[in-house]
C-alpha cells in the first residue's frame, strides 16, 4: 500500500545556496512528480538596462545577474556590443578575457563538486574544495583587484594588464593547483562511499538531454557534444588549446568528472596563454552609440549563456535580453527527480549546480 | 544563556535577491582558509536555532515576507547583519521595480557590512562586530518595521509566525501596526 506526501524544499533550506522552491510529491521514498518555483530573485536588470543605464555602464550591471559567473555575463554583454559597432578588440584583449572567464570557470565547478560532496555526507571533501578553490580566487584578486564582482572586461578591451609578475605569480600557483586537481580527480573516480551515492544516480539519458536541451556540463556527461567554445567564435578558444571533456553516463558522478576534467583543461588553457601572450593594447577607444541587433553566446560554466542586444543611435539601449544556462536546463533537472529516493534530492540538484539568480536575474 | 550564544552563536542566512557574489563569500567564510567556526559559529538552517542572520540581496518583492517570517521565528535575543551593498541600500538595484531597497525597510538591521561583493574579512569584522550588540541585547521582543502581525498567545506562548503580517495588507498601503504587550 502506498501513500503520497508532498514535501516542501525551500525557499529557504541548508542545503540551498540560492532560493528555489520544489514541491516533491513522494510515493513511498520514491520521487512520483516535482514541481519547481524559481521567480524568487527576480529583480528586473533587464528593463533597467534598458532604461536606467547607459550602454558603457551595462557590463558593470550585467555582471550582478550573477556573482558566480559575472565575467561571463560582462563578456557576452561585451562582445554583443562590440559586433553591433563594429570594434575589432586587440588579440591580447582577447586572451586576457580567455584568462578571467577560466579563472572564473574554475572557482565555480569548485564550489559546484564541495557543495556536491556537502550534499552528499561528506564535508571533508567540501572543505578541501574550497581549501582549493581559495588557490583561484587569490589568483582572480591579483590578475583582476578583486575576489568576486571583479568588473574585468570593459566596451572595447579590458580594465587591468598582466604583468610579468603576475604571470610569473599565475604559473606558480597553477601549477600546484594542478596537482590539486589530480589528487580530486583520483578521489573522485576511486571513492567507494561517493561512488554510493553519486553512481547511477539522478541520471539524465542522451535522448532526454537532446529532447529537453540540455547545456553545458549537464549535456556533456550524458554524451552530448555541445560547447560553445568550439561552436562559437566569440572568443579564440582553439588557438588556446581547448578540449572538449565528454562522458556517456549521465549520473552525478559523471558530471563531476566532466567537472573535474574542464577544471585540469582550463588550467592548461591559461598555462598556454601564460607562454604565449600577444603583445599589444589592452583597450581601443569607443566613439558613437550602437544602432541595430547583435546576439553573442559564451559558455558560462554552467552552459550557454546568450545575449540579444538591441541599439537605436542613443545611449541607452533598447532591449538587452539575457538567456541564462540554468534557465535552459530547468526542465532536464525537474524531469531527472522522478523516479529517484527522497534523500538522494539534495546532491541530485548540487550536481546540476543550478544558479538562481541568473535565471531570475 | 546569553553568555553561551556568544560563545557559540548560530548563524541564519537568507539569500534575498543576491547575486550569489556574497552567499558564496559567507561560505567562503566557512571554509578553512578563513574557517569562522574558530569564533564558534556554526552555520544551521533552521531559523529556531539560530541567533544570527545574515541577510544578502536587495530583498525582492518574492523574498520580502520569508524575510520577515525568518526574522520573526528566531528568539531573542537576536541580531541582523546584512552583507553586501545591496542587502545595506539596495546597491546597484535601487529603484528597479522589483526590489524594496535594502534590508532595513523591513527589519531592524544591526550591522551593515559594505562591499560589492563583501571581502571574507569584512563579513568576519562583521560578526565580530554583532557579537558584542549579541551580548547587550536581552530577551525583550523585537519586531519587523513592516508586515507586522498582531501579538497573539497561544497557550501561553507567542504565535511567532502569527508575528509576521500579510503581504495583502502592504500592498493596500496600510501597515498592520499591531499591538504590543
Amino acid at each position: 500500500m502506498s501513500r503520497t506526501y508532498v514535501i516542501p524544499l525551500g525557499a529557504q533550506h541548508v542545503s540551498l545556496l540560492e532560493p528555489i522552491r520544489f514541491l516533491f510529491t513522494v510515493e513511498n521514498e520514491r520521487i512520483a512528480s516535482v514541481e519547481a518555483d524559481i521567480g524568487f530573485v527576480h529583480r528586473g536588470i533587464e528593463l533597467a538596462c534598458a532604461t536606467k543605464f547607459k550602454f558603457k555602464q551595462v557590463p558593470y550591471v550585467v555582471a550582478r545577474v550573477c556573482g558566480l559567473c559575472a565575467v561571463v555575463h560582462s563578456t557576452a554583454y561585451v562582445t554583443a556590443v562590440e559586433r553591433l559597432m563594429k570594434i575589432e578588440t586587440t588579440r591580447r584583449t582577447k586572451w586576457l578575457r580567455i584568462v578571467a572567464n577560466e579563472l572564473d570557470r574554475i572557482q565555480s565547478h569548485f564550489i559546484a563538486l564541495g557543495h556536491t560532496s556537502e550534499c552528499a555526507g561528506f564535508e571533508a571533501l567540501f572543505m578541501a574544495c574550497m581549501k582549493d578553490r581559495e588557490t583561484a580566487l587569490e589568483l582572480t584578486e591579483a590578475f583582476t583587484g578583486n575576489r568576486m564582482q571583479f568588473d574585468y572586461v570593459n566596451i572595447g578591451g579590458v580594465n587591468r594588464d598582466l604583468t610579468p609578475e603576475m604571470a610569473l605569480l599565475m604559473k606558480k600557483k597553477l601549477s600546484l593547483l594542478k596537482n590539486r586537481v589530480n589528487d580530486l580527480q583520483e578521489l573522485f573516480m576511486s571513492n567507494w562511499s561517493l561512488s554510493l551515492k553519486y553512481k547511477g544516480i539522478g541520471v539524465v539519458s542522451l535522448e532526454d538531454a537532446q529532447r529537453f536541451n540540455a547545456t553545458g556540463p549537464i549535456a556533456r556527461a550524458s554524451g552530448l557534444a555541445t560547447d560553445l567554445r568550439v561552436e562559437a567564435d566569440m572568443l579564440p578558444y582553439g588557438d588556446v588549446g581547448f578540449e572538449l571533456a565528454l562522458e556517456t553516463a549521465g549520473d552525478i558522478h559523471s558530471r563531476n568528472v566532466v567537472r573535474l576534467r574542464e577544471l585540469a583543461n582550463s588550467i592548461r588553457m591559461i598555462e598556454n596563454i601564460l607562454d604565449g601572450l600577444p603583445v599589444g593594447d589592452i583597450e581601443v577607444p569607443v566613439k558613437g552609440n550602437p544602432d541595430g541587433d547583435a546576439i553573442s553566446h559564451i559558455e558560462a560554466p554552467r552552459g550557454q549563456c546568450i545575449y540579444m542586444v538591441r541599439g537605436n543611435m542613443t545611449s541607452t539601449l533598447d532591449r538587452v535580453k539575457i538567456q541564462a544556462p540554468t534557465f535552459a536546463n530547468i526542465p532536464v533537472i525537474v524531469n531527472a527527480f522522478v523516479g529517484e529516493e527522497y534523500g538522494n534530492a539534495p546532491p541530485i540538484l548540487a550536481s546540476f549546480d543550478p544558479c538562481l539568480s541568473c535565471t531570475a536575474r | 544563556m546569553s553568555r553561551h550564544s556568544v560563545r557559540s552563536p548560530w548563524l541564519l542566512h537568507f539569500n534575498a535577491g543576491s547575486c550569489n557574489g556574497c552567499d558564496v563569500e559567507i561560505l567562503a567564510c566557512l571554509a578553512p582558509k578563513y574557517d569562522i567556526e574558530r569564533f564558534g559559529i556554526v552555520n544551521t538552517g533552521n531559523p529556531i536555532q539560530a541567533d544570527i542572520l545574515l541577510i544578502t540581496g536587495p530583498i525582492t518583492k518574492r523574498a520580502r515576507e520569508r524575510v520577515v517570517e525568518l526574522y520573526v521565528q528566531m528568539p531573542e535575543p537576536k541580531v541582523v547583519i546584512a552583507v553586501g551593498a545591496c542587502a545595506c541600500t539596495g546597491g546597484v538595484f535601487r529603484g528597479m521595480y522589483n526590489v524594496e531597497n535594502g534590508v532595513d525597510s523591513f527589519i531592524p538591521v544591526d550591522v551593515y557590512i559594505p562591499g560589492c561583493s563583501a571581502h571574507p574579512e569584512q563579513i568576519i569584522d562583521g560578526v565580530v562586530k554583532s557579537l558584542g550588540i549579541l551580548a547587550g541585547k536581552n530577551k525583550e521582543m523585537e519586531f519587523p518595521t513592516q508586515l507586522r502581525g498582531p501579538v497573539t498567545i497561544d497557550r501561553g506562548q507567542v504565535d511567532r509566525r502569527g508575528l509576521a503580517g500579510s503581504v495583502a495588507s502592504l500592498e493596500k498601503g496600510c501597515t498592520n501596526r499591531g499591538t504590543e504587550n
